[in-house]
């Protein structure tokens, strides 16, 4: 069964952090070390920001939500927004040598690197749906999470 | 992100702490870099040994220094890397363009 903790947003690039920080701190309470949780957190910020930047064009009247979930021992953020939608698929590598200079392009790759799955959705005349899922280690903590996160659900 | 720079002779060593990241420290980065260019400062150190962690935006921006210090007929280097900030230039095989050094004395003198 899942617990959820919901953020709902304006495209503002000001409110990365916060998403960042909270990711982070439900990993560690998911018993993620804190490398891991870094790691995810950092998966999160690239998604939030290609949602803000990509997704809703920075137009700060369009919302971005941030969905944690922990379900049947994964960590699963999914960042929704509200925009046109945005081409995933053909995003260049950026270990290429000739994209090596390049000074954007490697908010995915983080992504794919940092997390166990990456599934981009589109949602017809809603947006993209980016989902992010990390499996929970060691199993034993994973319990300790699930309260902190039942009880800030409250 | 904080940004202070040290002049030793003709390098300018900047020590930078805090996190890079999107809106606020990628921005920091820019105006520090571009200030010495703007000076005509042409050896620069960057010495990250007190940043925590950056995202892509941050990545970004240390490309952009590396290639305007380039640009500029400048030289860029960079100094002690350390945690996470060494895992992100590893992994995007940064590591391989940028001039690394692990001792300031060292960074100094191979300009």
């Amino acid at each position: 069964m899942g617990r959820n903790v919901r953020l709902r947003l304006e495209s503002r690039i000001a409110y990365v952090d916060l998403v960042h920080e909270m990711a982070e701190g439900l990993a560690r309470a998911m018993g993620f070390a804190k490398p891991m949780a870094l790691n995810i957190a950092l998966a999160v910020r690239e998604a939030v920001i290609n949602a803000i930047k990509h997704g809703n064009a920075m137009d700060a009247s369009k919302q971005i939500e941030v969905n944690f979930e922990q379900d049947d021992g994964l960590f699963r953020v999914r960042v929704l927004d509200q925009g046109a939608g945005f081409d995933w698929s053909h995003t260049a590598n950026p270990l290429d040598r000739e994209n090596i200079f390049r000074t954007s392009g490697r908010g995915i790759f983080f992504m794919n690197h940092f997390v166990d799955r990456v599934e981009f959705q589109r949602r017809r005349g809603k947006g993209t749906e980016v989902v992010l899922e990390k499996r929970i280690l060691p199993a034993g903590r994973a319990g300790r999470g699930a309260e902190v996160i039942k009880r800030r659900k409250g | 992100m904080k940004a202070n720079a040290r002049h030793h002779g003709k390098v300018t060593v900047v020590d930078l702490s805090g996190k890079i990241t999107i809106g606020e420290g990628d921005i920091k980065l820019r105006q520090a870099v571009n200030s010495l260019l703007d000076e005509g400062r042409k050896n620069i150190v960057l010495n990250l040994g007190g940043v925590s962690y950056m995202d892509s935006a941050g990545i970004g921006e240390l490309v952009a220094c590396y290639k305007r210090a380039r640009e500029k007929g400048a030289s860029l280097r960079l100094l002690n890397p350390n945690g996470k900030v060494q895992d992100l230039l590893i992994l995007t095989k940064l590591q391989e363009i940028f001039d690394i050094y692990r001792d300031e004395r060292e960074a100094l003198a191979s300009f």
